[in-house]
């Protein structure tokens, strides 16, 4: 896809701050260029859009979605971003005609975990950033631990803990 | 003059055995406060002493724009061979600016990368809860707000395998684990040790030792959040065993064999009483002996890398014409 997905807020020049300006605050990406806007905008408007699903009453077309959203969105950034989810398995499609009608296959927390799946596969070094509550074990490891829980459990796999 | 101006690049190998002793002997907030302030001395010595060698080692090379007073032959008699010091200073310095550079930029990356993901749940999803079967937790730290784009707080998140595999308790224990890390601000402790590791390799080996005094740490305010250390401590092995089960490989299982990994000893610190929080354990006491030495040696190699820097400084000082 191109670089300028959502033209009116990322077309506004800088000489137009005003209206510029207002347009960008109103879709949630302000001032911060338009590279980052662009990544930035991404998940916000997946989730819109999956909401925006889950609110319809049986498959509709993007046209609908477009309109749900209040016609802030250009016809084709609403198909990039249903085509998008689509890759992710976050919604369904079928032919009807010559449009495609969607639905959900996953709420804003599924988008969310496919969305951090993602992160996590695709960044080795990430556990110097995000702090992970347990890293790995090795076999040796395991033992020992199984060792330390069960000296810690003499009653069983889990005594009087409530 | 001698050799001793290198002192400041060798002496963060000293930081390896304080850092076992610091781990072994002090509660785990002040080890965390020590090995980050001792490497952030220790990098920041170490630094400047490769600026001062660059300089000394490059001011006679013709065309620099250096004090002519810098390459005068008792600056240079300082400086046990100066013009390949200063050669090797100058890509020792790039390759620690690229690295740490790289460092920062990743660190970055990955924060904002979460964040995104996140984005699709409000603010008030706090922990967010994924439903994912393969077990996780993570804390993600918050990003400052800038000019045209609001701050994000920290946020926990935590996927549905893992707290499936807990009970209730337990998973008060995990979410006040998470909490810790975010409120007592652990990944800046992170973020400072890993650009040490970066200005000088030697100090790498702090990485994985802040690792675990940040997971001791978060876990003894769990342990207190709870009020019960041995749930605690069942809810970082079970999570541990989960998380082995779904792992495919039992990787290098005859490598690590000879050591323990820092989950078991998470779990025993935590089955044990709890380390004395204020202060220096009693001095006569082995464990106070031992405290005593660590910051000792903390001490020391800390005002040796200072002194050298500023004897290298003043030589440069003296040779200035001002």
């Amino acid at each position: 896809m191109g670089g300028k997905p959502f033209g009116r807020a990322l077309g506004a020049p800088s000489g137009r701050g005003g209206s510029g300006g207002s347009a960008g605050a109103s879709g949630g990406y302000g001032a911060g260029g338009p590279e980052r806007a662009r990544r930035r905008g991404q998940g916000e408007l997946e989730a819109q859009v999956l909401t925006a699903l889950h609110h319809a009453p049986e498959p509709v077309s993007a046209a609908w979605v477009q309109e749900r959203l209040g016609g802030d969105l250009a016809y084709t950034t609403v198909m990039t971003i249903l085509s998008r989810l689509h890759a992710k398995k976050a919604v369904t499609r079928e032919r009807s005609g010559r449009a495609y009608l969607w639905t959900p296959a996953a709420d804003e927390a599924g988008l969310a975990a496919l969305r951090m799946r993602r992160v996590l596969d695709g960044e080795p070094d990430r556990d110097a950033v995000l702090t992970s509550f347990v890293s790995a074990l090795s076999a040796h490891d395991e033992q020992v631990l199984r060792a330390l829980l069960d000296g810690a459990d003499p009653g069983g796999p889990a005594p009087g803990r409530d | 003059m001698g050799f001793f101006v290198f002192l400041p690049l060798v002496l963060p190998l000293t930081a390896l055995p304080i850092a076992k002793l610091a781990g072994q002997h002090l509660h785990p907030r002040a080890s965390t406060r020590l090995l980050t302030l001792l490497s952030a001395v220790l990098a920041v010595c170490s630094t400047l002493c490769l600026g001062l060698l660059m300089v000394v080692g490059t001011a006679q090379l013709p065309g620099n724009p250096l004090p002519d007073g810098w390459s005068d032959p008792e600056v240079r008699a300082a400086v046990p061979g100066a013009e390949i010091a200063g050669i090797a200073a100058i890509a020792a310095l790039a390759a620690a600016a690229v690295a740490g550079a790289g460092t920062l930029r990743r660190h970055r990356r990955i924060r904002a990368r979460a964040h995104d993901a996140l984005a699709a749940l409000p603010p008030g999803h706090d922990p967010a809860v994924l439903p994912d079967a393969t077990p996780y937790a993570y804390a993600v730290p918050g990003t400052p707000g800038r000019p045209g784009r609001a701050a994000r707080p920290g946020r926990v998140v935590v996927s549905r395998g893992m707290l499936d595999s807990l009970d209730g308790a337990e998973r008060r224990a995990l979410f006040a684990h998470e909490r810790a890390h975010l409120d007592c601000h652990h990944h800046r402790y992170l973020l400072a040790v890993r650009l040490a590791g970066c200005l000088n390799p030697l100090l790498l080996p702090l990485r994985p030792a802040l690792a675990y005094a940040t997971e001791r740490w978060a876990d003894e305010e769990a342990a207190r959040a709870v009020g019960d250390r041995r749930v605690t401590a069942h809810a970082v092995g079970k999570a541990a065993l989960v998380g082995r089960a779904g792992a495919p490989h039992p990787e290098m299982a005859h490598f690590a064999a000879a050591e323990t990994g820092p989950v078991p000893r998470r779990v025993a610190a935590l089955l044990a009483p709890v380390p004395p929080a204020r202060g220096w354990p009693h001095a006569l006491t082995p464990t106070g002996l031992a405290a005593l030495v660590a910051a000792a040696g903390t001490a020391t190699s800390a005002l040796a890398s200072l002194n050298s820097t500023i004897a290298l400084f003043l030589i440069l000082k003296a040779a200035t014409p001002l």
